[in-house]
C-alpha cells in the first residue's frame, strides 16, 4: 500500500516518463533537415532587430506594484461583502480600518510623487560643456 | 577584642581601595608653582595613605587574632565572619540561588592578609617612578589591591571569583600600559593563560553549586552537603577528579608549577618594579592559597588520587625552575629579572612539594614558605629596580663592582641574597627546613632530589651576587648614575627605596631568628586542615 | 472556530500591536505633512513604543491563544517583547546622532517608519504559534530589514549588504517554507497545538519529521545567525548602517530566539508543561544534540573568525555569531532552566551588545572609518568613551564583574545542570577564545598609539549620558542581578495550553 505522498511521486515519475517517451518517439519518426532559416528565431519569417534583452522603464513596475496592492484589497473585499450581513457593524468598522490602512499607503505613494508619470528629461550637451576644465553639471 | 565587635573589619580591609581609587579619579588636574603636577603627588600619597591604613587594619586583625580557633571547615571557628546575603532568586527546579556575601578568616588566610598589606604598602614606593598616566595607574594598582585582599578574604566561591576574575583586568593594563618593550605580547598571553585557568573553575564552581546548593565553601567541604543523585555527589568518581584537576590546573597555572608557568618570565620581565613585586609578592600566592582553600578539602579524596602526581609536579618545577635561573648565567641575554622569575617557579615549587606532603610541618612549611617567598622576591624584585631606575639595564653582564659604589644597597641586597638560598638565621631557611622534614617522611626521594637544588640556588644567587657586586666596576658606570644630581642626589639607595626595603629585610631577619608569631597564627588551622584530608591522602611516617 | 468573543478578546490583547500600526501610520503621514522637520517620524516613533511598552506592561500574567491559536500571549512573549521594544527604542535614538544616516538623507522618515515595521513583524514572531504566522511575520521583518540594510543607498557597501541579505533571506525562507509543507503534510495541520498533539498520538516516520525540523530551523537560524545558516551576517553587519547593525545583532535575534523556543516547546514538546525536568521531545528525535552540535559549530566558528577581523562591525558581526552560540547551548538543554538562562542573558546582551555599537558609531561619526586601528590612544582621546567601551568589551567576553558575566553564569549552569559537561568545556574554551579579540580592542585603546593622545576627541555630553546609561547597567547587574533573575524566571513559562 503507497501512502499518499507516494502517489503524489508516482504521478511524477508518470509525468516525466510520458513527456519522454514522446520526445524520444518524435525524434525517431520525425524527418530532420535543419537549415539556416529553420534555426532562425522566428521560422515564419521576421528578422529580429536589435537586443531581445530591452530594459522596461522602473516606473512600470511602480505603478505594477501599486496595483497589485489594491488589487488585493478588491480581493479581500469579495468575501467581506458575502458575510458582511451576518457579522454587522463589526465586520463594517474593522474593513474601514482595513481600507483607511490602506489609504494611508495610497496618501503616502501620492505625498512622495510616485503616481505622477515623469517623463525623462534627458540631458542636452552644451556648447559651455566642451570647455575644459570645466565640470558638468 | 575586635573578632566579636561589630565593626565589618574584612570588609574595611578589602573595599577601603575603593575610597582611593574614588579619591584618585576625582583629584583635578593642575600644577602648582613650580610647575610640577600637583595632582600627580596627591595621587601618590593617597596611595600611600590608603595602603598605610589597610597595613594598619591588617596589624589589628593579626593582634586581634586568635590562633585557638581552627577554622578551614568549621563555621564556628572563623573569625572576623561577616555573612549576609547578596542574591537571591526562586529558580523552580533548582530551588532557591543564593549567594552570599560571606567573609571570614583562619589560620590560613591571615597570613596572606598581612603579607598583601605589607607588599601592597611597600610596592606604592617603587611606584613613584611612574610618570605616564599616575592617575589610571594608582587606580589600577588599588583596584589590584581590593581584588587580591577579597580573594583572601572571602569564603563565597562566587564572591572568590569575582575577585579572582577582578584582580586579570587591572593587571593586564599595568602591565600592558606600563610595562617594557614586549608588554603588549606579556600582558595577553598572562591574560589568556590566567583566564583559561579560571573558566575550568568557572564550570566546576557552577557544578559544585548544584551539587551542594550553596555557593558556600566550607559547606562544599563536608561530603554530607552534596545530594546523592547530583554531578559530584559521592566519592571517588572520575568527574570528582576531572573537576578537581580542573581547579587544580586553575590554580597551579597562578602558583606557577611546571609545566603551566611560561607566561611568569614574560610577565615579570616585561611588567614595572612594583608590578613585579606584587606579582611575585602576592598574586602567585593566590593560587597556592586556592589549592589549600578550595581544592584540597573540598576534592580530598581526588587530591588523595593525584598526590603522587602533584608532589612530583612540585620537585619537577622546584628543579626545573633552579635550572632555567641557573640558565640565565649562561645563555642569551642574562636578564637579572628573569633569574629571579626563575628562581620564583622553583621555590613556588616548595610550596606545592610541602602541601604534597600533607604532614603538618611540610604544610606549615609550604604556608610559611608563601608567606616568606612573598616578602624575598619582593625585596629582590625591588632591587632590581632600584639598579634598573638607574642604569636603564638589568643585564647581568652590564654590571661589576657595584659594592663599592652603593654600599648600603649591597647590604640590603645580600640580605635578601641569603634569604633567598635559605641561609639559616633568615626566615628562609626555616620554612625551607620545615617543607623537607614534612616532604622527607612522605616522599623521601623527591625530597632528596629537591634538597639538591638548593645547592643549585645558591649557585645562581651567589653568582649573580658576585657578578653585580664584586668585581670591576665598567667603565660606563665610574661616574655618578645622574651627573645633574636632580634626582639621584647620591649613588646609592635613596630613602624612598629604604622606606620599601629596610621593613622588608627587618621581618625576614626577625622572622629568621623567631618565626612563631606567624607560625602559631597557622598551627591550628593547618591540624584542622590535615584532619579533614586524613583519610584520603598517604601521610608518610604516621 | 473562531467566535466573536474570542476576536474581541484577542483584539483587546492585541493593543502592544495596534499602537505599532497606528504609530506606522502617523509617522509616516506626519512625516511627510511636517517637511521640515528631519526626525519627526523618530519622536512619533518613540511615543508609539512607549504606549506599545505600557500596553505589553498590561498583559503581565495573560495566558491566552489569540485569534483561534494564531498568536499567544504569554510571559514569555511579554519579555521577549520588552527586550525588541527596548532595543527599537534605543536604536531610535542611537539614531538620532548618526552621521551616516543624516548624511545620506535629507529626511529619516521612512528609515523610522520601518523600524517600526520591523519592531512590529518581530512582535508577532514572537507570539507566532502557527507556521503560517511565523513564515507571515518573519517575511515582515525580514523585509523591513532588507531596506533598512540598504538605507545609505549611496553608499555601496550597503545596497550590497541589502542585496546579499534579500538573498540569503529569500533562499532560507524558502528551504523554511518547504519544511513547513512537509510537516503540514505529516500532520495535517499547521498550528503548533495540533501539530503537538496530532505528534503524541499518531506515529510519523522519523526521516521527513528530522528533515522538516532541521528546514524550519534553516529558518529562524538565519535570523538568529547560527552557523551555518551564518553567511549573510558578516557582509551585512559591515555593510549596513551601525544603527541597523546594532539593531539585527539584538532585536532579531531575540525574536528569533523567541520563536525557535516556541516552536520546539509547542510543538514538539511530549509531557505534563510545567513539571519536566527536561522537555521530552516527539518523534524519537533527539534535538538536544541537534542544537547542540549548533551551538558548537556556531561559536566556535564565530570566535575564530572574529580573531582575524579588523574592522570592527565585523569582528562585532562575528562576536554576535558567537554569542548566538552560547545562547543556542542554553537552548540545547531543553529545559525551562535553559530558558530563562536564554531571558536573563539576552538583558545584558541588549545592554552591551548596544553599547558596543554605539561606541563604534559615534567613532565612525567623529573620525570616519571603522578600522580597528582608529581605535588607537582612544584611553587618553576619550578617557569616559574609552572605559565605557571597555566594560562593554569585557561584558561581552564575560568576565565578572560585569552582567556578561552573570549571562554566561546562568547559560553554564543550564548546561552543567542537564550534565552536558562537555559543552560547556567547549563552551568555556570559547570565551577564551574570545577574550582575545575583545583584549585586541583594549590594548589598541589603551596600549597602542599614546601620541595621538594630544589630540583628544569631544563628544556631546548627550551621547555620552547615552553610553554610560548603558555602561553602567551592565556593571550594576553584574554585582546584583536578582531582579533581572526574578523577572526571568517569572516569564520562563512558555505557555503551551491546557
Amino acid at each position: 500500500m503507497i501512502s499518499e505522498f507516494g502517489i503524489i511521486l508516482l504521478y511524477f515519475i508518470l509525468g516525466f516518463v510520458f513527456v519522454g517517451i514522446a520526445l524520444v518517439a518524435a525524434y525517431f519518426i520525425r524527418p530532420s533537415h535543419p537549415n539556416a532559416i529553420k534555426n532562425s528565431t522566428y521560422e515564419c519569417g521576421e528578422i529580429p532587430i536589435g537586443e531581445p534583452w530591452v530594459r522596461f522603464n522602473v516606473r512600470f513596475y511602480v505603478i505594477a506594484l501599486i496595483f497589485l496592492l489594491f488589487d488585493v484589497e478588491v480581493v479581500f473585499l469579495l468575501p467581506w461583502a458575502i458575510v458582511f450581513k451576518g457579522l454587522g457593524w463589526f465586520a463594517f468598522i474593522e474593513m474601514i480600518i482595513f481600507v483607511v490602512i490602506l489609504l494611508v499607503g495610497f496618501a503616502y505613494v501620492w505625498g512622495k510623487g510616485d503616481l505622477d508619470w515623469e517623463r525623462p528629461k534627458p540631458y542636452i550637451a552644451k556648447l559651455s560643456d566642451l570647455v575644459i576644465g570645466k565640470k558638468k553639471q | 577584642m575586635l573578632g566579636t565587635m561589630n565593626f565589618p573589619i574584612l570588609t574595611w580591609i578589602t573595599f577601603l581601595p575603593i575610597l582611593g581609587i574614588l579619591i584618585i579619579l576625582l583629584v583635578p588636574s593642575g600644577k602648582d608653582e613650580k610647575g610640577q603636577e600637583l595632582s600627580k603627588k596627591i595621587i601618590r600619597w593617597v596611595a600611600v595613605g590608603i595602603t598605610f591604613v589597610q597595613l594598619i587594619l591588617a596589624l589589628v586583625i593579626y593582634l586581634n587574632y586568635n590562633p585557638a580557633l581552627a577554622g578551614v571547615n568549621n563555621l564556628k571557628t572563623f573569625q572576623f565572619v561577616e555573612k549576609m546575603s547578596w542574591i537571591t532568586a526562586t529558580l523552580p527546579m533548582v530551588g532557591n540561588i543564593n549567594i552570599e556575601y560571606f567573609m571570614g578568616i583562619d589560620g590560613i588566610s591571615v597570613p596572606m592578609i598581612l603579607l598583601t598589606a605589607i607588599i601592597c604598602f611597600v610596592a606604592v614606593f617603587p611606584s613613584f617612578g611612574i610618570k605616564k598616566a599616575v592617575k589610571g595607574y594608582f587606580a589600577m594598582y588599588l583596584m589590584l589591591d581590593l581584588a587580591m585582599m577579597g580573594v583572601f578574604c572571602a569564603l563565597d566561591f562566587f564572591l572568590f571569583y569575582l575577585f579572582w576574575e577582578l584582580m586579570l583586568l587591572p593587571m593586564y593594563f599595568l602591565i600592558g600600559v606600563w610595562g617594557g618593550p614586549r608588554k603588549e605580547y606579556a600582558a595577553i598571553k598572562f591574560f589568556i593563560y590566567t583566564l583559561v585557568g579560571s573558566v575550568f573553575m568557572l564550570l566546576v564552581m557552577i557544578g559544585l553549586y548544584h551539587s551542594t546548593g550553596s555557593f558556600n565553601i566550607i559547606e562544599m567541604m563536608n561530603a554530607a552537603n552534596f545530594r546523592g543523585d547530583s554531578i559530584f555527589g559521592g566519592l571517588n568518581t572520575t568527574i570528582r577528579y576531572v573537576a578537581f584537576m580542573g581547579l587544580f590546573i586553575g590554580f597551579a597555572i597562578k602558583v606557577p608549577l611546571f609545566p603551566f608557568h611560561t607566561w611568569l618570565p614574560d610577565a615579570h620581565v616585561e611588567a614595572p618594579t612594583p608590578i613585579s613585586v606584587i606579582l611575585a609578592g602576592v598574586l602567585l600566592k593566590m593560587g597556592a592559597y586556592g589549592m589549600i582553600r578550595i581544592a584540597f578539602p573540598i576534592f580530598p579524596d581526588a587530591f588523595g588520587y593525584f598526590q603522587t602526581l602533584i608532589a612530583w609536579l612540585g620537585m619537577v618545577s622546584i628543579v626545573y625552575g633552579a635550572l632555567c635561573a641557573l640558565g640565565q648565567h649562561k645563555v642569551g641575554k642574562r636578564d637579572f629579572k628573569k633569574l629571579i622569575a626563575y628562581s620564583s617557579v622553583s621555590h613556588m615549587g616548595l610550596v606545592i612539594l610541602g602541601l604534597a606532603s600533607m604532614r603538618p610541618e611540610g604544610t606549615v612549611g609550604a604556608i610559611f614558605q608563601m608567606f616568606n617567598h612573598g616578602i624575598i622576591t619582593a625585596m629582590l624584585f625591588m632591587i632590581v629596580g632600584v639598579i634598573y631606575d638607574r642604569a636603564h639595564t638589568r643585564g647581568l653582564d652590564d654590571f661589576g663592582g657595584l659594592a663599592k659604589k652603593m654600599p648600603i644597597y649591597t647590604g640590603i641586597m645580600a640580605v635578601a641574597f641569603f634569604a633567598a638560598i635559605g641561609l639559616p638565621g633568615m626566615s628562609g631557611f626555616i620554612s625551607e627546613v620545615l617543607v623537607f622534614l614534612g616532604a622527607f617522611k612522605s616522599y623521601p626521594v623527591l625530597t632528596i632530589i629537591s634538597g639538591l637544588s638548593i645547592i643549585l640556588g645558591a649557585a645562581y644567587m651567589l653568582w649573580a651576587l658576585q657578578k653585580i657586586f664584586f668585581g670591576v666596576l665598567p667603565e660606563k658606570w665610574q661616574g655618578p648614575w645622574d651627573p645633574t644630581r636632580l634626582i639621584y642626589k647620591t649613588d646609592d639607595v635613596n630613602g624612598l627605596e629604604m622606606v620599601a626595603l629596610i621593613p622588608l629585610a627587618f621581618i625576614l631577619i626577625f622572622l629568621g631568628v623567631y618565626p612563631n608569631p606567624i607560625l602559631n597564627l597557622m598551627t591550628g588551622s593547618v591540624n584542622q586542615f590535615i584532619e579533614i584530608m586524613k583519610p584520603f591522602v598517604y601521610i608518610g611516617g604516621l | 472556530m473562531m467566535d466573536i468573543s474570542d476576536l474581541i478578546k484577542s483584539i483587546s490583547l492585541f493593543k502592544p500591536e495596534t499602537t505599532l500600526i497606528v504609530t506606522f501610520m502617523l509617522a509616516m503621514i506626519l512625516d511627510m505633512a511636517f517637511k521640515k522637520s528631519k526626525n519627526i517620524a523618530g519622536y512619533i516613533a518613540i511615543a508609539g513604543l512607549v504606549i506599545a511598552g505600557i500596553f505589553l506592561f498590561q498583559q503581565t500574567g495573560v495566558n491566552y491563544k489569540a485569534f483561534a491559536n494564531l498568536l499567544v500571549i504569554d510571559s514569555f512573549g511579554q519579555f521577549m517583547k520588552f527586550i525588541v521594544l527596548m532595543s527599537s527604542l534605543i536604536i531610535i535614538v542611537f539614531s538620532f546622532f548618526s552621521n551616516e544616516l543624516h548624511n545620506a538623507h535629507t529626511k529619516l522618515g521612512e528609515y523610522y517608519t520601518l523600524i517600526i515595521g520591523m519592531t512590529f513583524g518581530m512582535f508577532l514572531l514572537v507570539g507566532s504559534a502557527n507556521l503560517i504566522m511565523i513564515y507571515v511575520a518573519i517575511e515582515t521583518m525580514s523585509i523591513s530589514s532588507y531596506v533598512l540594510a540598504g538605507y545609505t543607498r549611496e553608499v555601496k557597501r550597503a545596497s550590497e549588504a541589502s542585496l546579499k541579505y534579500v538573498i540569503f533571506g529569500a533562499v532560507s525562507s524558502g528551504i523554511m517554507i518547504y519544511g513547513i509543507s512537509i510537516l503540514f503534510g505529516l500532520t495535517g495541520s499547521l498550528n503548533l497545538f495540533e501539530i503537538n498533539q496530532f505528534l503524541s498520538v499518531n506515529n510519523v516516520a522519523t526521516l521527513p519529521l528530522l528533515l522538516s525540523g532541521l528546514m524550519i530551523l534553516s529558518g529562524f537560524g538565519y535570523k538568529i545567525s547560527a552557523v551555518p545558516f551564518h553567511f549573510w551576517t558578516p557582509d551585512v553587519y559591515e555593510g549596513a548602517p551601525v544603527t541597523i547593525t546594532a539593531y539585527l545583532s539584538v532585536a532579531s535575534k531575540a525574536a528569533g530566539f523567541a520563536v525557535l523556543l516556541r516552536f520546539f516547546k509547542t510543538g514538539l514538546l511530549d509531557s505534563v508543561p510545567g513539571t519536566s525536568e527536561a522537555w521530552q521531545l516527539l518523534g524519537n528525535i533527539d534535538w538536544h544534540y541537534v542544537i547542540a552540535v549548533l551551538a558548537v559549530l556556531t561559536m566556535t566558528l564565530g570566535n575564530l573568525v572574529a580573531v582575524w577581523q579588523t574592522n570592527m562591525k565585523r569582528l562585532l558581526a562575528y562576536s554576535s555569531i558567537a554569542h548566538a552560540g552560547y545562547l543556542l547551548m542554553a537552548v540545547s538543554v531543553m529545559n525551562d532552566n535553559g530558558v530563562s538562562a536564554v531571558l536573563i542573558y539576552f538583558v545584558f546582551y541588549m545592554l552591551m551588545n548596544l553599547g558596543a555599537f554605539f561606541v563604534v558609531q559615534l567613532i565612525a561619526n567623529k573620525l570616519d572609518s571603522e578600522n580597528i586601528d582608529e581605535y588607537n590612544g582612544l584611553g587618553y582621546r576619550s578617557p569616559v568613551l574609552a572605559v565605557c567601551m571597555t566594560v562593554f568589551l569585557i561584558s561581552l567576553a564575560g568576565l565578572p564583574p560585569t552582567s556578561g558575566f552573570i549571562g554566561k553564569l546562568y547559560v553554564f549552569s543550564s548546561v552543567i545542570n542537564s550534565g552536558y559537561i562537555w559543552l560547556a568545556i567547549i563552551g568555556v574554551l570559547n570565551s577564551v577564545v574570545s577574550l582575545y579579540y575583545y583584549a585586541k580592542i583594549i590594548r589598541n585603546m589603551y596600549l597602542r598609539d599614546v601620541e595621538s593622545a594630544k589630540t583628544k576627541l569631544v563628544f556631546s555630553p548627550v551621547t555620552i549620558a547615552i553610553v554610560l546609561m548603558l555602561a553602567i547597567p551592565s556593571l550594576l547587574f553584574g554585582v546584583y542581578f536578582t531582579p533581572i533573575v526574578e523577572w526571568a524566571n517569572y516569564s520562563m513559562n512558555i505557555f503551551v495550553g491546557n
